[in-house]
């Protein structure tokens, strides 16, 4: 454990070196809360309720989605693979004397403790400018299942772009692919507009899928509504995690043979 | 009049000279429509959801968001099939003291730069919008005149102008100062932000912001206007007024810009 505090420390500090992405952070919080105000500002003009939520509990969805879609950060293993994997210099983590998904779990948590004080920040100041009236769950179990699928939300997003990492070592060039599933990745969590405002069969289907609990489910339990699903969300938040780290060790003991450690 | 035949002829060597490198580099052709189709085509399903639970959002409906969306998209395909990747390249070229290629050349350097990395890969995503819009007309139930046509063409031209001046005084500020990441970064949070949402919407500050000072708002909201039949006389002059004036800034930007250039790379 004591290796991996470490790589947390050392990322930690790396992050320091860039000051105003952390500033950056923030603003693309503002972006995604000043979309929800303008857009559903407009729309609420004229009427009390969609789909279930008021205005203001729109816009606390937004603000709480917009915070986790914000800490979740871990593109940064898919990418940091890829160009290390085509530029021949992935060699670096296959020598060091710990797990190589054990150290990118390590580095993306690195980066999340330096930005979630930047986010809570960013999230109260827009909760002050936009006058948000944040409504919060009473039931405090309600709000650690919530903490518990936030978290085993990040390590499956987590393996999942560890898993697409793994195979720019067959494919060599999946940054096209990389992109695209970012901009999937923000429909289906629920971090463009709420999933509530999907027809029924949409959303029966989803919550067979892990992505329904990353943001979407989360933002809902820490604002008081769907608390029946907290625990089935947990089970399947696991369930998604077990089979996904079976199908990592299989394909990291299929695709590590074939890096020649060159670059292209 | 010599002047331009000599440049046509430089932008079509610029041009063949593209294709020779796209066909090394095969891999990446398609990836620009993909990347950003799937963009598209994820905003129409966000606004398919969205109007599936409301009818109008202000006075759109429906097929006038659809008709957003395809003619974003379509400012978008042509920016990315003609000159982003060349802009784009801008304040690298300064950063490394590569603009001295540029600048010592017979040509307009912005022209060669603009016009260097076209890529025909975004020709797919043209097609693309083309349908939505295509789609928004028959949902909006809009009647098309060859005068609305022309109107609309009219304003996508110069709004594609407008896209090309940010784009350029954005990437420009690098003559000024040592890095414009940032200011990069500001733009792809307001293209974000103005993809998703009409003009329409904007109102007080907002307006300011979006329709004045980063006008991305207008880009695709005034040609949808126009062919709608929603445009007032007001309108028109704004659009035009805004052009203008931020044509007269990239000109002076970039100008006094080369003047800062000190050719060492950094």
């Amino acid at each position: 454990m004591r290796k991996y505090r470490e790589i947390i420390r050392i990322y930690l500090k790396a992050q320091l070196a860039w000051r105003a992405d952390a500033l950056f952070n923030m603003l693309f919080v503002l972006a995604k809360i000043m979309f929800a105000y303008l857009l559903w500002g407009i729309i609420y003009d004229n009427r009390s309720e969609v789909a279930g939520f008021t205005f203001q509990g729109m816009l606390s969805y937004y603000l709480l989605s917009a915070f986790l879609s914000q800490i979740e950060m871990s593109k940064c293993i898919s990418e940091e693979m890829t160009a290390r994997i085509r530029n021949g210099t992935f060699s670096k983590y296959m020598v060091v004397p710990v797990n190589v998904q054990g150290y990118f779990m390590a580095m993306e948590m690195g980066k999340i403790l330096f930005y979630i004080g930047f986010d809570v920040i960013a999230v109260l100041i827009w909760k002050c400018l936009f006058r948000i009236q944040f409504t919060f769950t009473k039931s405090i179990m309600v709000a650690l299942c919530a903490v518990i699928i936030i978290l085993l939300g990040m390590i499956f997003m987590a393996q999942l772009n560890y898993y697409l990492g793994i195979l720019t070592l067959k494919y060599q060039e999946i940054g096209t692919f990389l992109m695209i599933k970012n901009n999937l990745a923000a429909l289906v969590t629920g971090s463009l507009v709420p999933l509530a405002l999907f027809p029924d069969a949409v959303l029966k289907i989803m919550k067979f899928l892990p992505f329904y609990y990353v943001v979407y489910l989360p933002s809902m339990l820490l604002s008081g509504k769907c608390e029946g699903e907290a625990v089935s969300g947990i089970v399947t938040l696991i369930i998604w995690c077990v089979i996904m780290e079976a199908v990592l060790s299989i394909t990291w003991k299929c695709y590590s043979k074939k890096y020649e450690g060159v670059g292209i | 009049m010599k002047q331009l035949r000599r440049n046509m002829r430089v932008v079509k060597e610029l041009i063949r000279l593209r294709f020779q490198n796209l066909m090394m580099f095969r891999l990446g052709f398609f990836g620009p429509f993909f990347v950003d189709g799937s963009l598209f085509c994820i905003q129409i399903l966000v606004f398919q959801a969205v109007y599936a639970n409301v009818e109008r959002i202000g006075s759109w409906e429906k097929g006038e968001m659809m008709l957003y969306i395809g003619t974003f998209s379509l400012l978008n395909a042509v920016n990315m099939m003609i000159y982003f990747f060349g802009v784009n390249a801008i304040p690298y070229k300064i950063k490394s003291g590569d603009m001295d290629l540029y600048l010592t050349k017979p040509i307009s350097p912005l022209l060669r730069l603009s016009l260097e990395q076209v890529n025909p890969g975004s020709v797919p995503l043209i097609i693309m919008s083309i349908l939505i819009i295509t789609y928004g007309v028959q949902t909006a139930g809009i009647r098309i005149s060859p005068g609305k046509l022309v109107w609309y063409l009219f304003w996508l031209v110069i709004m594609q102008v407008l896209y090309y001046e940010m784009e350029v005084i954005i990437r420009a500020i690098s003559f000024y100062i040592t890095s414009a990441t940032s200011f990069v970064q500001l733009e792809e949070a307001a293209l974000g932000l103005c993809m998703q949402l009409p003009g329409i919407a904007f109102y007080g500050i907002y307006k300011v912001i979006f329709y004045v000072i980063l006008p991305y708002g207008i880009m695709a909201t005034i040609p949808v206007q126009s062919i709608a039949g929603e445009m007032t006389a007001k309108t028109a002059v704004f659009g035009i007024g805004i052009v203008c004036i931020f044509s007269a800034i990239t000109y002076l930007i970039w100008i006094n810009g080369k003047k800062h250039y000190n050719s060492a790379s950094s």
